[in-house]
């Protein structure tokens, strides 16, 4: 797309035509398409800009302020920056900063894995293999309320049928949401059973793009199917999967649904990951300057990561 | 048999058998939703299934909230399609200066939390009185379904070729002309395929219902966990009404699963 040359407004127009009529004709051709332009794209951007640069500027602004609904005057801007100076010595805002960054190079490492190894299996030209394929989309098209209630099932000891069998096989277990050390690890397994299939769909894509005669040379010349991967698959699709690293990475910042229904952000803060402490303290604690700044730090990660995709979204295998 | 087809038959039994146990906790949902209440702690799979839950689920108040659903859906949907095709063309058939920032534009508001934007909808909504409305949650729909319309439908109007336009421009008809009667046509399955996405996306949201609404637009999704909040865990009940959210995203996934990953990376992916 980038190489397409530009189009000249007015070459259609021009083509074959010398007389000043024609030239006339031309302007006025250019100056409707020009119009078009302009109508085909205000509405759009406009409204975007009402929906989303309002609120972003609206957001800044009570970010500086410690606006809470019972008090007045808090509505002040003689401190504007209390607020971040107030998240960064709050050891329970660091906390949630590392308890991000825990949960999310757990999923990510794990969806990678997952969905690399799902996609090298599923990769073949078949019937069948397409149709599983479809099936493996499921946990990732889920409303999230409803991956939740399907975790809590399986969380919760009384209904559990994986408590059930470990009962069974004689290994019972506590509760693993309602255990500080391991409420983490059952977010994490959640989590990734319902976004591995981002990753293999993406892994999957990559693996169709890969050239065929590096691969047959590499196999005449001896190498195993491990080796194969290693040396001639893997080099091809390195990108696409550190694009869909990325994605994970973002979206793993705005986990609510898991958190908020399995462990509401405990036990004692165990999984309470940065976006959800400003849930808590915006709309439980109604400390809404306080939860603006946080969403503003949010908002300056994903915007970098963001900037991270576009630059590593031209080097990918899906580029040509 | 050969080992060829040996080693085929292998690898089609391991997927099946995969594809089996990573659907297990959504099939016991399933399950679940169907067992009488009097077995509902049971882990046998011998019962006799009933549609009780299902009664119990959808009275009055879980039946409205599947409209509202419905309706913020459907009207996010059909408005981000108006505003946005049009935009997705324009993107995809000129330059001008300052594109490359509202593409990024249109990626950030893909990838940004949703709770930065629902503190500024939150303070505004209570002033305007759109709070707990259908509407309300409609025009919050639209921070993404907007930016997905545009940057997916500007790949399907990509891949039409220009020289048919420019031939409808050469007989006459203007631009929006040669839109309406080349491009859109030939564009329509990729327009279906947007439009359904949005309204999965609209569909499944549970963070902007929690927040925005109460009583008088409350979603399917905020019905649910209602249910569990007033009903002391009603477990056959919780499961209905979660497979009755999960249906329509279902078949609809089927309709769409080729466009899955162009519309979830929406942006980050230069075609």
């Amino acid at each position: 797309m980038a190489t397409e040359p530009r189009l000249d407004l007015t070459a259609v127009a021009k083509t074959g035509s010398r007389g000043a009529a024609n030239r006339a004709e031309a302007r006025g051709w250019a100056r409707e398409q020009r119009r078009a332009l302009r109508w085909g794209l205000a509405p759009a951007l406009s409204v975007l800009a009402l929906v989303t640069l309002a609120p972003a500027v609206w957001l800044i602004v009570t970010s500086l302020t410690p606006l809470t609904p019972t008090e007045p005057g808090s509505f002040d801007f003689s401190e504007p920056w209390q607020n971040y100076q107030q998240a960064f010595t709050s050891p329970e805002f660091v906390r949630s900063v590392w308890v991000q960054i825990e949960l999310s190079f757990v999923t990510i490492v794990l969806q990678l894995l997952l969905g690399l190894g799902i996609a090298l299996l599923l990769d073949k030209p078949s019937k069948l293999l397409d149709t599983v394929r479809t099936g493996f989309l499921v946990p990732m098209v889920l409303p999230p309320i409803v991956v939740a209630i399907i975790w809590k099932v399986i969380y919760t000891p009384a209904i559990s049928p994986l408590h059930r069998l470990a009962v069974f096989l004689g290994v019972p277990f506590h509760s693993l949401i309602g255990n500080a050390d391991t409420a983490i690890w059952a977010i994490a397994a959640a989590d990734t059973w319902e976004w591995f299939p981002f990753t293999m769909l993406m892994a999957l894509a990559a693996l169709q793009m890969v050239p065929k005669e590096p691969q047959e040379a590499a196999r005449i010349d001896g190498a195993g199917p491990v080796q194969l991967f290693w040396h001639v698959r893997l080099p091809y699709i390195r990108g696409t999967l550190v694009v869909a690293a990325l994605f994970r990475l973002i979206d793993s910042i705005k986990a609510f649904p898991l958190i908020y229904l399995l462990t509401d952000g405990g036990p004692g803060g165990a999984t309470q990951v940065t976006n959800y402490y400003a849930f808590v303290q915006t709309f439980n604690f109604a400390y809404w300057g306080y939860g603006s700044a946080i969403a503003m730090l949010l908002v300056a990660g994903v915007f970098l990561f963001s900037l991270l995709i576009s630059r590593a979204g031209g080097g990918m295998a899906l580029d040509e | 048999m050969n080992s060829r087809t040996v080693r085929a038959w292998t690898r089609y039994a391991i997927a099946v058998a995969l594809l089996g146990v990573v659907l297990s906790p959504a099939l016991w949902l399933v399950l679940m939703s169907f067992r009488p209440n009097s077995d509902i702690m049971a882990t046998t799979l011998a019962f006799r299934p009933t549609l009780h839950n299902y009664a119990e689920a959808w009275t009055g108040e879980f039946r409205a909230s599947f409209e509202h659903s419905l309706s913020a859906s459907l009207a996010s949907t059909l408005f981000a399609l108006l505003i946005g095709v049009p935009a997705a063309y324009v993107l995809a058939r000129w330059r001008f200066r300052g594109q490359h920032q509202v593409a990024m534009w249109i990626l950030v508001t893909r990838m940004a939390p949703p709770i930065a934007f629902t503190i500024p909808f939150f303070l505004a909504y209570t002033s305007l009185g759109l709070m707990d409305t259908v509407a309300g949650l409609a025009v919050i729909y639209v921070t993404f379904n907007l930016a997905l319309v545009i940057w997916t439908m500007k790949g399907f109007f990509d891949a039409v070729p220009r020289s048919l336009e420019e031939a409808a421009w050469i007989d006459g008809a203007g631009v929006w002309g040669a839109f309406a009667r080349v491009a859109l046509p030939l564009a329509a399955p990729g327009l279906a395929a947007t439009g359904i996405l949005c309204f999965i996306l609209s569909w499944n949201d549970f963070f902007f219902a929690l927040i925005l609404t109460r009583t008088e637009a409350m979603t399917a999704p905020v019905a649910i966990v209602n249910f569990m909040q007033y009903a002391g865990f009603e477990w056959g009940k919780i499961a209905a009404g979660g497979v009755s959210v999960m249906l329509p995203v279902l078949i609809f996934t089927v309709l769409v699963r080729r466009y899955l990953v162009s519309g979830l990376t929406a942006g980050g992916v230069k075609e």
